[in-house]
């Protein structure tokens, strides 16, 4: 009996490849939504879109669009963009990108039987006509500034565009080799990648869940890149490893505070107020994070090209105190452990998640308000949240694009399943002002109009946004030449290359 | 297994969240979010839903996963063979430590081999995996370097999520072992045995162990079961690809057939591994041979 | 010294300690040095020195009052997990194990089912429906567990039924649950009690489980389990806030499997399936 079940694990054993390339591993924490540019909402799949596909234009430092199938465009009319493609992109299998696959790829997101979770970003579209090979000109039902944005779609070849399953060819500095799913993904250079195929050779990315493991891994050499949300002392220990490289650099994801403003107490702004007033985010940052973050002035980063200054309410607890009181909530016994009032605060079950929820329930304490904790698993608390079951919620919003995002955020009509306004905030001048911004086109006018919107959020804090987080990568310092970017793109690995060593 | 299938059929169905909603984000149109849930086929009303799974189970076809877009048949046959693999070495790695440790230890009272099998079955109940499992990392892939850290690459990977894995069924087997062991060697029949001269090792072998055997071969089988879903968190831990941790992603995604596949597939092996034990007990056990 | 003595010494070894365990987790508030749940951000997971004597844990919270706090929860959860599925369990077990025929088919089939579907999953999908609370815990872990004691019990109750002093008993009169109450049961006695202990150790276990997976008792109360799972992150930088929770649990399953082990010894009970010759 056991000599059977012996030889079947050698037999198990010897049908796998077991050498593993000899080039850069990486590792995600779970496994892409799809590699597929049509289908993958999630930021694993943006990741591996950075490296397979390429788009028409890419989002650069400023969250601006930068060229890059596209070498450059411009709007003869509001309704109309035009597009100047590139000759030198070429596919995985060496076919040429042409006017023609950009076409059938936007009308394959169009196409409401391919179920696309994209084709509301283009739903301004009317029509797309391609000239010539090199041109390719979109026509807008109604003037839209924040169309650009979903030029970010990568492209696949005219005559993969329309399967139904996944279509894996992309133009982008790396190919697809072998896909073994949930476990790893085998990466080569794409030949045909204008200024020639990437240095680093071959890339493999393996999926390892466990954060625990992930460091282990990094210890031992068995990983190369890992970009991550690391412990604080956690990355001061890996800092000491010699041959890591530790890369800390200012994000632009954005860690907030929703309210819910369906609940009473919540609608009123010194409450409000009073809770931004009572939150120690400075002390957040340097305590739960490490320093690894940016404390939060609103939604967009200063990096962003629409960042307008604003202020919010510095830690002060007496301020917070008076608030409260002036809002009709007395402290029943002075510094006694009676609260104000309950609030309801719901968080995912992750550890992380947990603390800051544990912290943040200490800092409301001290001005009277208690704070019910409840985590929940992702998929359970994501339905509660739409649902508008919540009073006090952490999320956070990974790589903003566009300022556009303000409209699906506050603007009054977009509750979810129509938007992100998961709070049900309303305010008339918000409205009016996310609405007229995202229908004009002049890009000084826009910058000026989020600027009032970004000083209206920070006196009303229809969300309280806490901190900007840092992006983290640790890599072998084999790994030359390559530079994190704040959104979290991989494409600085298009330009990198891996020294050769143990 | 119909009631297995019925169970996360229903559960399922409980648990908020919907798969739709999930899969396509936000910012889809409700047209988009109505039309996918038809071509999925969610839209009816829960009890035309069942009846429609049970029939297409009937006849084999366990549906389309709705993350990957294949069949989920497609999927589970990926990931099954891994976790076959983990669950069969990690019985080896029970059976192997256990049945050995707990002889010795019957057969030597109050001996350093008893201590040994108390210390082993004390471990392999109060050390949870995901303690465990990092624990025989640092120590075998960091500070001795010999074995992987995570992964299936090779016939070494598979030995650390083994070891953690089987541990806590070794545990509650040698344990057991030793018991039976123990009460056998006191049956009269074996004083007979001993009165007649037979060698002590043949009394051991032949006689002792051929009555010890078939409960614990019973018990291993039960306890499979728990190998199957204590895979979930070992698989977790050191990455490897099984059905256990498919299983969890499908939960998170709210992948209907791919979770009801899954458990399917769980509760038929499940009961492989029970007919496989009962069939041994069979072959084993003496006492219901000669009676027959 | 024979198995009988042998296995008391263990029995009552192993019962000093729970119930010292047990004390410790009663008096926390009166012997804690500090409040478990007092935040202290600036000493985020400092080692253990003269004033707290285990560290402090990931949010300055000392881990030794934690550790005390958690002691609560963690007996809680296993007695209360023990008590609802042996009752539950017992009841249905026996009334299967007297009545036999179609009611006693129905439960074998009953208890496959829940054995076969794979428990973690159970308790997974429950915590998501019913959301991370200690009363969902138990509830979880008591579906998972009354099918062992079920298993027993019938076992137990369908071999004694056929016993001579059942027939009389019945002969003179007695009603079945009497007959089931005050003869059969004190019978089976030992081996629910021996597998009640094993049971009670498990359950500790799978609520740490059920930690590392994030669907415990929700925060900020302290329990073992969650303390172990939310300080493996920094087994590398400081391992003392895993380290002291995972201790505590391991004297805790000792302590169990040395009164199982020892209850046992001392009332000769028969392992396995609850077969008896």
């Amino acid at each position: 009996m056991r000599l059977a079940m012996l030889s079947l694990m050698l037999v198990f054993a010897c049908s796998r490849a077991t050498t593993p390339p000899a080039g850069l591993v990486m590792a995600l924490a779970s496994e892409p939504q799809s590699l597929d540019p049509r289908f993958g909402t999630d930021a694993n799949s943006a990741r591996l879109a950075d490296l397979l596909h390429a788009a028409l234009t890419r989002s650069d430092a400023t969250a601006n669009r930068a060229p890059e199938i596209a070498s450059a465009w411009r709007m003869p009319d509001p309704h109309t963009v035009v597009f100047t493609l590139r000759a030198d992109f070429h596919f995985a299998d060496g076919a040429p990108v042409t006017a023609a696959d950009v076409k059938a790829t936007y009308d394959a997101v169009r196409d409401p039987a391919l179920a696309s979770p994209k084709r509301a970003s283009l739903a301004m579209v009317s029509g797309i006509e391609t000239p010539d090979a090199a041109t390719v000109v979109v026509r807008l039902s109604a003037p839209y500034a924040p169309f650009l944005d979903a030029t970010g779609l990568g492209i696949l070849p005219a005559g993969l565009a329309r399967r139904p399953d996944e279509v894996v060819t992309g133009a982008g500095p790396f190919r697809l080799v072998r896909a073994v799913r949930g476990e790893r993904l085998d990466l080569e250079p794409n030949p045909g990648y204008p200024s020639g195929p990437a240095r680093l050779g071959p890339l493999a990315i393996r999926i390892v869940p466990d954060e625990v493991v992930r460091v282990l891994e990094l210890r031992r050499g068995t990983l190369g890149f890992v970009q991550d949300a690391f412990e604080p002392e956690v990355l001061d220990w890996l800092r000491r490893r010699r041959e890591l490289a530790v890369r800390q650099g200012p994000g632009t994801s954005v860690h907030y505070l929703a309210f819910n403003f369906r609940d009473r107490r919540l609608t009123d702004r010194r409450v409000r107020r009073a809770i931004a007033l009572a939150i120690d985010r400075d002390q957040l940052v340097a305590s739960v994070l490490g320093g690894a973050a940016r404390p939060a002035t609103g939604l967009l980063a200063p990096d962003h090209w629409a960042y307008g200054r604003g202020r919010v309410p510095a830690h002060d607890v007496r301020r917070a105190e008076r608030l409260l009181d002036r809002a009709g909530y007395p402290d029943p016994d002075g510094d006694g452990p009676a609260p104000r009032f309950r609030l309801v605060y719901k968080t995912s079950s992750q550890p992380a998640r947990r603390r800051l929820a544990e912290a943040i329930q200490a800092q409301l304490a001290d001005v009277g308000i208690a704070l019910d904790v409840r985590t929940y698993e992702w998929g359970t608390l994501y339905a509660q949240i739409r649902a508008g079951n919540f009073e006090l919620c952490s999320l956070a919003w990974v790589g903003i694009g566009d300022p556009d995002l303000y409209f699906f955020a506050f603007h009054s009509t977009m509750r979810p399943p129509a938007g992100y306004n998961r709070g049900g905030y309303a305010s008339p001048l918000m409205d009016r002002l996310t609405a007229e911004a995202r229908v004009t086109t002049d890009l000084a006018s826009r910058r000026a109009l989020y600027a009032r919107i970004q000083r209206v959020a920070a006196r009303e804090l229809p969300v309280l946004p806490l901190w900007w987080e840092d992006r983290v990568v640790v890599h072998t310092r084999r790994l030359e030449g390559f530079e994190p970017s704040a959104d979290g793109s991989l494409h600085g690995l298009a330009q990198a290359s891996l020294a050769p060593g143990t | 297994m119909l009631g297995a299938a019925t169970i996360v059929f229903a559960l399922l169905r409980a648990v908020p969240g919907d798969p739709v909603e999930i899969m396509l984000g936000e910012s889809a149109s409700p047209a988009d979010v109505a039309a996918l849930r038809r071509d999925l086929g969610l839209d009816g009303p829960p009890a035309a839903q069942y009846l429609a799974f049970l029939t297409r189970v009937a006849r084999g076809d366990l549906g389309v996963s709705i993350t990957y877009r294949a069949p989920v048949a497609t999927v589970i046959a990926s990931r099954y063979g891994a976790t076959l693999e983990l669950a069969g070495a990690a019985a080896l790695v029970a059976v192997g430590f256990a049945l050995p440790l707990g002889l010795l230890a019957a057969s030597r009272p109050r001996s350093l081999a008893d201590r040994l099998a108390r210390l082993v079955s004390l471990l392999g109940a109060c050390l949870p995996s995901f303690w465990l499992g990092p624990l025989l990392i640092l120590v075998f892939s960091i500070e001795l370097g010999w074995l992987p850290v995570s992964g299936r690459a090779g016939l070494d990977s598979v030995v650390l999520p083994a070891l953690t894995l089987g541990l806590g069924m070794a545990g509650i087997l040698v344990r057991l072992t030793r018991t039976t062991m123990l009460a056998a060697l006191r049956e009269d029949w074996i004083r007979t045995a001993r009165a007649k001269g037979t060698p002590e090792w043949r009394v051991f072998a032949l006689h002792a162990l051929r009555n010890a055997l078939p409960p614990v071969v019973t018990v291993a089988g039960l306890q499979a079961g728990g190998l199957l879903a204590g895979a979930i968190i070992t698989e977790t831990i050191f990455a490897w690809p099984g059905l256990g941790r498919l299983v969890v992603q499908a939960i998170d995604a709210r992948d209907y057939p791919l979770v009801q596949g899954c458990v399917l597939a769980i509760a038929f092996t499940y009961l492989l591994m029970n007919t496989a034990a009962d069939l041994l007990h069979r072959v084993l056990d003496p006492r219901l041979r000669d009676a027959s | 010294m024979p198995r009988s003595a042998r296995g008391r010494l263990s029995a009552r070894t192993g019962a000093l300690v729970l119930l010292a365990l047990c004390l410790v987790g009663f008096v926390a508030p009166l012997v804690a040095p500090a409040d478990p749940l007092t935040t202290a951000l600036h000493d985020r997971l400092r080692p253990p020195d003269a004033s707290h004597l285990l560290g402090h844990d990931a949010l300055g919270r000392d881990v030794l009052s934690r550790l005390l706090y958690g002691a609560r929860v963690s007996f809680i959860v296993g007695v209360a997990t023990l008590a609802i599925s042996l009752v539950v369990g017992v009841t249905l077990g026996a009334a299967a194990g007297w009545a036999g025929g179609w009611l006693d088919e129905a439960l074998v089939r009953l208890i496959d089912v829940f054995l076969a579907f794979p428990g973690l999953l159970l308790a997974i999908a429950l915590a998501a429906v019913l959301g991370p609370s200690l009363a969902n815990v138990v509830l979880a872990l008591s579906l998972l567990g009354w099918p062992g004691y079920a298993r027993l019990a019938r076992a137990e109750v369908a071999s004694l039924r056929r016993q001579e002093f059942v027939h009389a008993a019945s002969a003179l009169g007695a009603r079945p649950l009497r007959i089931v109450v005050t003869h059969i049961l004190p019978l089976a006695l030992p081996t629910l009690l021996v597998q009640a202990t094993f049971g009670m150790a498990g359950a500790i276990v799978a609520e740490a489980s059920l930690s590392f997976l994030g669907l415990g008792v929700a925060p900020p109360t302290p329990s073992w389990g969650s303390m172990i799972a939310e300080g493996r992150t920094f087994l590398l930088v400081a391992p003392h806030v895993t380290l002291f929770p995972g201790l505590a649990l391991a004297a805790t399953v000792l302590a169990l499997q040395l009164l199982g082990d020892g209850l046992r010894d001392a009332l000769d009970v028969r392992e396995g399936d609850g077969q008896r010759r």
